[in-house]
């Protein structure tokens, strides 16, 4: 008699249940984007749609934000293989339908009504979104997942210094503090200026201390310090300069 | 840490401090004082990346 013997593979595969991460995966490019699009269009959508005196083309706009983000969700759950036509579905519509709330209700988009939170909590919903359409991660393989053969963890070929993280956190830390900086100034122009330099000043940070923390690795051939100072003096004329003239000014102005 | 890497990140940190700043007197509508922080800024955030650079990089 020759009764079918169950494959080990088999049992693996009903013993094996896939991780919190596996199945955040495994929902697709378009439902990832959808969390944080929900999180933007409350903190951001939503309060101006549904403000004290907002008219019904607003709240049919934002309405039709959500309906973008669940069209994008069905589209990719029926057809797996039109994921991008339904990121660009969550993406066209739910920006545009949003910017059109915006157009509609401009008064209460006005950067006087907006504290620094919920600024704050709206530009990292958005950037979340933003960064969930732009690079969905990799789907599970289904017909090649058999052939994956699972091994030990693979090893880094070097740590990350404990120096690094500090110096990558500290930029990291004052890039968001600058965030923070100025949302109560007045006329909305001002205020779209001064978050643009806030943002591009947090960049020049963020760059900044990533350079120094690689510069540490890259020395096999340390520099001498009279070459770097070299090389740096032309700016620290430049600031010994600024510095002196701010004192000067202070001096004469008596400010 | 070396001498050089301690400088060039207390370069960064006073840049963050300058941006600050200027970002703050950009808010009050003090464009002249606001322009003058924001070069500082420039300046501390290249010196800190010029000090901290090895050669040739």
């Amino acid at each position: 008699m020759n009764e079918a013997k169950p494959q080990p593979a088999d049992d693996a595969e009903t013993v094996r249940t896939p991780s919190a991460l596996g199945r955040l995966i495994d929902l697709g490019g378009a439902a990832q984007a959808c969390i944080p699009g929900l999180y933007a269009w409350a903190v951001t959508v939503a309060p101006v749609a549904w403000a004290h005196g907002a008219s019904a083309f607003a709240k049919v706009t934002a309405s039709a934000g959500l309906v973008s983000l669940a069209a994008a969700l069905f589209l990719e759950h029926r057809r797996p293989e039109d994921a991008p036509r339904a990121r660009a579905v969550a993406v066209w519509g739910f920006s545009l339908s949003s910017a059109m709330t915006w157009l509609v209700e401009p008064s209460a988009m006005s950067l006087l009504k907006i504290d620094a939170a919920r600024g704050f909590a709206g530009m990292l919903g958005w950037g979340l979104f933003a960064f969930a359409c732009a690079a969905p991660p990799v789907r599970r393989d289904e017909a090649n997942e058999a052939r994956v053969v699972e091994g030990p963890p693979l090893r880094p070929r070097t740590r990350l210094a404990r120096g690094d993280v500090a110096i990558i956190s500290l930029g990291a830390a004052i890039a968001c503090v600058l965030q923070v900086v100025g949302w109560r100034s007045g006329p909305a122009e001002r205020a779209i200026l001064v978050r643009l330099v806030a943002l591009a000043c947090g960049l020049a940070i963020l760059g900044a201390a990533t350079d120094v923390a690689l510069a540490r690795h890259v020395r096999r051939v340390p520099s001498p310090r009279r070459e770097r100072i070299r090389r740096a003096i032309p700016w620290l004329s430049i600031l010994s300069v600024l510095v002196v003239a701010r004192l000067a000014f202070l001096v004469f102005t008596g400010k | 840490m070396q001498l050089f890497d301690a400088i060039a990140l207390t370069m960064v940190v006073a840049a963050g401090l300058a941006f600050g700043v200027g970002a703050t007197s950009l808010a009050r509508a003090e464009d002249v004082k606001a322009l003058y922080w924001l070069i500082v800024g420039i300046v501390a955030v290249q010196s800190a990346v010029q000090i901290a650079r090895p050669r040739g990089a």
